[in-house]
């Protein structure tokens, strides 16, 4: 491949050319699509609803709501809830499946499974979990009055903490296989040497983890705060179809209430002015977790 | 010896049934139920005790969801959306990954490219769809099933570009450039070649663009108002926020918004994780 000469400047190669001549029409329109909604966001942030210039009010309004920081700490409860758990279970399940399951059929039967709750749509989960926990009709209310558990109805979507575990009880539901399968994968990369090594040597299994699958897993663990990250900053289906945010703003995270500002109270300078500080310090999250993502970049 | 190894066996598995057959119970028992409800009969739902069996299962639930209640438009519109937005994602998936992946470019720019792609995994959908619900107004494509295929490209295009990178960074270059070498040009080279080759890794990312697509919900109930462009999600939820909730109609729903996803999982089921992944976990 004969590559141009540098001359002065850097020149480009005939392939170098080509793949510009691709890139640059569909990078750009992407580009455009992806930035008019920042400008126009901006320009919305600064302005009165009938396009009149009002500085930073409605940021001082949005900042100075205190549904907002109501909205912030069920987000930080929710994601306290559901990652640890998930991480947890899914470690686990991971080691529990690693260790004592070698058929090879139960393992790819139990990965077809975990799968499936990945793709349900998160809709459907929530009217499965409206069957669960709904009032008088409720499964589980059922169940745990049959088993002699409860002679009264627990009111599980009625009270603030029940509300929150049961709607973090969805998200645990359909995101633990997800784990589960990221570090099951990762325990197939643990070498074998090593572990025979340390079985010859006699360790028990937790030395075992703690000293050469975890030191394996690690990058893994990142990887699944990163997507896991970003999929509970943005939830919004299943809480909304089992609370709608409710009762009172006990489960209303913030994409239900930037929803709530913009859709049922119309406000649009106040949910503009969330946008734009949602964005931002979401590009901050981002741009501190991602270098220290494993992925195949080059 | 051998009598305690097979002691230690048995603790094996013990544990691990208990292990799996807890975690089917709960992942089981919500999926049973959601298909018994569906099953009931109108006056089965006010009796006054509730059968944990299916008893007298009939499919009234489902004629009336789908044909009652006119739902089988918005199947339509949701597969027309799904498809659309799998056909666009896909192709500038492809133009965006082909000279990346298959033409000799400097590092930092396949770099910039992919993490740019993956920035927008980590958008919230919530503060776009605020400015793009006022686009979508002044271009008055207000509750057109375009309003939704444009946002669902964009949102997919990440999944897209990461998945197709690594499906067209295994077929080998040569192959390209021996049909080059017989004289063929680039685009001839990349349909007659490559095309063939990539088709079961995009028919992957095809099928993972697809369910994400269906399962969608923030957008359509925000950019679609009628049976025009409603999607069936929407349909579900319509039937959740009643005042009075008909519970089997809406258990049926729930089952006809799964059936498509579980169904197209089963041919998918080796790409999913590398999907959600970005291709970091690869299926064996």
């Amino acid at each position: 491949m004969r590559v141009v000469k540098k001359v002065g400047g850097r020149r480009l190669s005939r392939q170098e050319r080509q793949a510009y001549l691709i890139l640059l029409p569909a990078v750009g329109i992407v580009f455009v699509i992806v930035t008019i909604p920042f400008v126009l966001v901006v320009m919305q942030s600064f302005s009165a609803d009938d396009g009149s210039w009002v500085g930073f009010r409605n940021f001082s309004r949005a900042l100075g709501n205190p549904l907002l920081y109501d909205a912030i700490r069920a987000t930080g409860v929710y994601t306290l809830i559901v990652l640890p758990i998930e991480i947890l279970v899914g470690l686990g399940f991971a080691l529990l499946v690693h260790r004592t399951v070698r058929r090879p059929g139960l393992r790819a039967a139990i990965y077809v499974l975990a799968i499936l709750p990945l793709v349900v749509p998160p809709v459907a989960i929530g009217v499965v979990a409206r069957l669960i926990y709904a009032p008088s009709y409720g499964v589980l209310n059922v169940i745990l009055e049959r088993l002699g558990l409860i002679h009264q109805e627990i009111d599980w979507l009625g009270t603030p903490t029940l509300a929150m575990l049961s709607v973090a009880s969805v998200d645990v539901w359909q995101w633990t296989p997800f784990v589960y399968l990221v570090l099951f994968s990762g325990l197939q990369t643990v070498p074998r040497e090593s572990v025979e090594a340390a079985q010859i040597d006699g360790v028990t299994w937790w030395t075992q983890f703690l000293y050469i699958d975890l030191f394996y897993l690690r990058p893994l663990f990142l990887l699944i705060l990163f997507f896991r990250l970003a999929d509970v900053l943005r939830v919004f289906d299943h809480i909304f179809i089992l609370t709608g945010g409710g009762p009172g703003t006990s489960t209303q995270l913030l994409s239900l209430y930037m929803y709530r500002v913009e859709f049922k109270f119309f406000d649009m300078g106040q949910a503009a002015a969330l946008a734009v500080v949602v964005l931002v310090s979401f590009s901050v999250i981002y741009t501190l977790i991602s270098r220290f993502l494993p992925l195949e970049r080059a | 010896m051998r009598r305690r190894r097979s002691a230690a066996g048995l603790v094996r598995i013990a544990i691990a049934s208990v292990g799996i057959g807890a975690a089917g119970l709960i992942y089981g028992f919500p999926l049973y139920w959601l298909v018994v409800t569906s099953l009931k009969s109108k006056g089965e739902l006010f009796a006054s005790s509730v059968h944990l069996l299916p008893h007298n299962p009939t499919l009234a639930a489902y004629s009336s969801v789908l044909i009652d209640r006119g739902f089988l438009v918005l199947l339509k519109n949701s597969v027309i959306v799904c498809i659309s937005t799998v056909l666009v994602t896909l192709a500038f998936g492809l133009v965006i990954t082909y000279p990346i992946t298959r033409l000799q470019v400097p590092v930092a720019l396949r770099v910039n490219i992919l993490t740019w792609a993956l920035s927008l995994r980590f958008l919230p959908p919530i503060a776009v769809v605020i400015p793009y619900f006022a686009i979508v107004r002044t271009l008055q494509i207000y509750d057109q099933p375009i309003a939704l295929i444009g946002i669902y490209s964009l949102f997919n295009l990440p999944f897209a570009i990461w998945m197709l990178k690594g499906f067209l960074a295994e077929i080998p270059l040569e192959l390209e450039e021996a049909a080059m070498v017989d004289g063929a040009n680039r685009w001839t080279a990349f349909r007659l070649v490559l095309l063939p080759l990539a088709v079961p890794g995009i028919m992957a990312a095809g099928i993972i663009v697809f369910t994400f697509a269906w399962s969608e919900f923030l957008f359509a109930l925000i950019l679609t108002a009628t049976p025009n462009s409603q999607t069936f999600p929407v349909g579900v939820q319509g039937l959740v926020t009643q005042f009075e909730i008909i519970w089997n109609d809406m258990a049926a729903a729930g089952v006809i918004a799964m059936a498509l996803p579980l169904i197209l999982m089963v041919i998918g089921r080796r790409y999913i994780v590398a999907g959600l992944t970005f291709g970091v976990i690869r299926e064996k």
